[in-house]
């Protein structure tokens, strides 16, 4: 089995709103159909919550924060899952349920375990 | 011959491994070992189990080595001992070159790795080769093809044939690659082809497996069909000079007419397993059985291609295919709709010669010459550039001297 991050843009709002609420239904029922494969995620707040923190120099060096987010896209990073597959096909699968990618997209990416090995 | 044997030994191997950059390394190092051994010795009475018995060996070897330098068993291969015969029916075969192929063409990978991928897989080019047909340089084409193995492996990209569900749109992939790779051989190499690799003969050649290994699958024979009918067509392409000669000037005589019966048969057969909307490849190959029966340009039916390439952008849309309806327009209706058509397509060179043709036709002489100065661009190949390049002058010619103008 292999984890993925599973990165979710869509429309930068506040999706915990009642206006959203089918939406945050539509979130609840893939958690629900997919508990098994699921080990981990959030929501996130919108892009003008961001801050974004970068170090003068060197380590210890001037901490400098800016009002984010890191990049301006067309849709925003609005939350993520860490699902767990045994192929990309398998985690294609999963992530073709969530909300985000039918109007908007979902990124997989594989997480590297960094040698702490469970393959 | 020898290229298809490579990619059936390479296939079978990912099959015992599990992945694919052992089992390439293991494929050449057997390769180099029959090299050594086989003018000594001889050729075995089997050499397809000696080199599959060989490459497993090479494989074990390069997997202990693997575990021996990094401490651990790298994730998804396996080491098969001497469960599967060496020699595998036909049958387990065909699953493994099916697998290779999907693999290879993955929607995953960008679609420039899955072209370079094939080459390199399927139909066992170098990797300098690779680069040549591709129009990149080695170390580009290197670095490509590295990285489609590095995310086969880590985004953990499955062997497997696409179950059912899947197969449409997986098959459609792996037809665009099989198309893509063929129309690189088909535009002829910027320059001098140095590496005098035939990748229109290797293009027909994928299509005719991919059409072996499925043959029930109404697709694969669309697109062998549309391979065959422009295959037919290259002895026509080119005259005695190396100069362009457009379709509407090829000699039909010298058109293979055993191809064009070949994708006829194809064409006929794949629309009748299809009831449905024709799909892109059933689309284009119906269009190039269309000139494949006009016995002249002026007999060809206009209208039936223009039609379909209305179904065409409708079911695809692309830019080629949208220059080429602008053109059947034209034909069809005269320049004027043919330039008509042409609005509100992206600007680019081809399009911009298409548009000089059309103006050119109109007597909109000055026009023209603007249109194919803007087409003739740096990465134009040689005999385009030719034959553009004369039409200009002649335009010219027509602009400063009315009269001349037939």
């Amino acid at each position: 089995m292999t984890q993925y991050a599973a990165l979710i843009y869509t429309r930068d709002v506040d999706w915990s709103l009642p206006e959203y609420a089918d939406v945050s239904e539509g979130y609840g029922k893939f958690s629900e159909n997919n508990a098994a494969s699921i080990r981990g995620g959030a929501a996130l707040y919108q892009t003008s919550t961001a801050t974004v923190v970068r170090v003068k120099g060197a380590r210890g060096g001037e901490v400098v924060t800016t009002d984010g987010p890191y990049a301006e896209t067309k849709e925003a990073l609005t939350g993520f899952y860490l699902v767990e597959a045994d192929d990309l096909d398998a985690a294609v699968a999963i992530a073709a349920q969530i909300p985000a990618a039918w109007d908007g997209a979902v990124e997989l990416r594989p997480v590297n375990s960094m040698g702490s090995d469970n393959g | 011959m020898i290229r298809i044997e490579g990619a059936r030994l390479l296939a079978t191997l990912i099959r015992m491994v599990g992945d694919l950059s052992i089992a390439e390394e293991a494929v050449q190092e057997a390769a180099i070992a029959a090299l050594a051994e086989w003018p000594r010795k001889g050729v075995p009475d089997h050499p397809r189990a000696w080199l599959t018995t060989t490459a497993r060996h090479k494989a074990i070897d390069i997997i202990r080595r693997e575990r021996a330098r990094t401490g651990k068993e790298q994730a998804g291969v396996q080491l098969m001992e001497l469960s599967r015969a060496d020699d595998p029916p036909d049958t387990v075969l065909r699953d493994d070159l099916l697998r290779l192929i999907f693999t290879c063409c993955h929607p995953a990978l960008a679609p420039e790795s899955r072209v370079a991928l094939a080459l390199r897989t399927l139909c066992q080019l170098s990797t300098a080769q690779v680069a040549a047909v591709m129009l990149t340089s080695e170390t580009a084409a290197a670095k490509r093809l590295t990285r489609a193995r590095q995310k086969i492996t880590t985004a953990r990209i499955p062997y497997r044939v696409p179950a059912d569900a899947e197969l449409p749109s997986r098959l459609a992939a792996v037809c665009g690659v099989v198309h893509a790779l063929y129309t690189f051989g088909h535009a002829p190499l910027g320059g001098n082809a140095l590496m005098n690799i035939d990748i229109c003969g290797e293009g027909l050649r994928l299509a005719r497996l991919l059409r072996e290994l499925l043959p029930d699958e109404p697709m694969p024979a669309a697109v062998l069909a549309l391979i065959l009918f422009t295959e037919a067509r290259r002895p026509a392409r080119s005259d005695a000079t190396g100069e362009v000669v457009l379709l509407a000037d090829q000699d039909r005589g010298l058109w293979d007419r055993t191809l064009i019966a070949e994708g006829l048969q194809l064409l006929d057969e794949s629309l009748r397993r299809t009831e449905a909307i024709a799909d892109p490849y059933q689309l284009q190959a119906a269009i190039a059985a269309e000139h494949a029966r006009a016995s002249s340009y002026a007999q060809t039916d206009w209208t039936e291609i223009a039609r379909l390439y209305d179904l065409l952008v409708a079911v695809a849309p692309s830019g080629p295919a949208a220059l080429s309806r602008a053109v059947a327009i034209a034909e069809r209706d005269g320049a004027e709709a043919g330039l008509a058509a042409l609005h509100g397509l992206a600007s680019e060179p081809r399009l911009e010669a298409v548009r000089s043709e059309l103006l050119a036709r109109t007597g909109r002489y000055a026009e023209a010459v603007v249109a194919v100065d803007a087409s003739l661009v740096a990465d134009v190949t040689e005999p385009e550039r030719s034959y553009r390049e004369r039409k200009r002058a002649e335009w010219v010619r027509f602009t400063r001297e009315p009269s001349q103008r037939c």
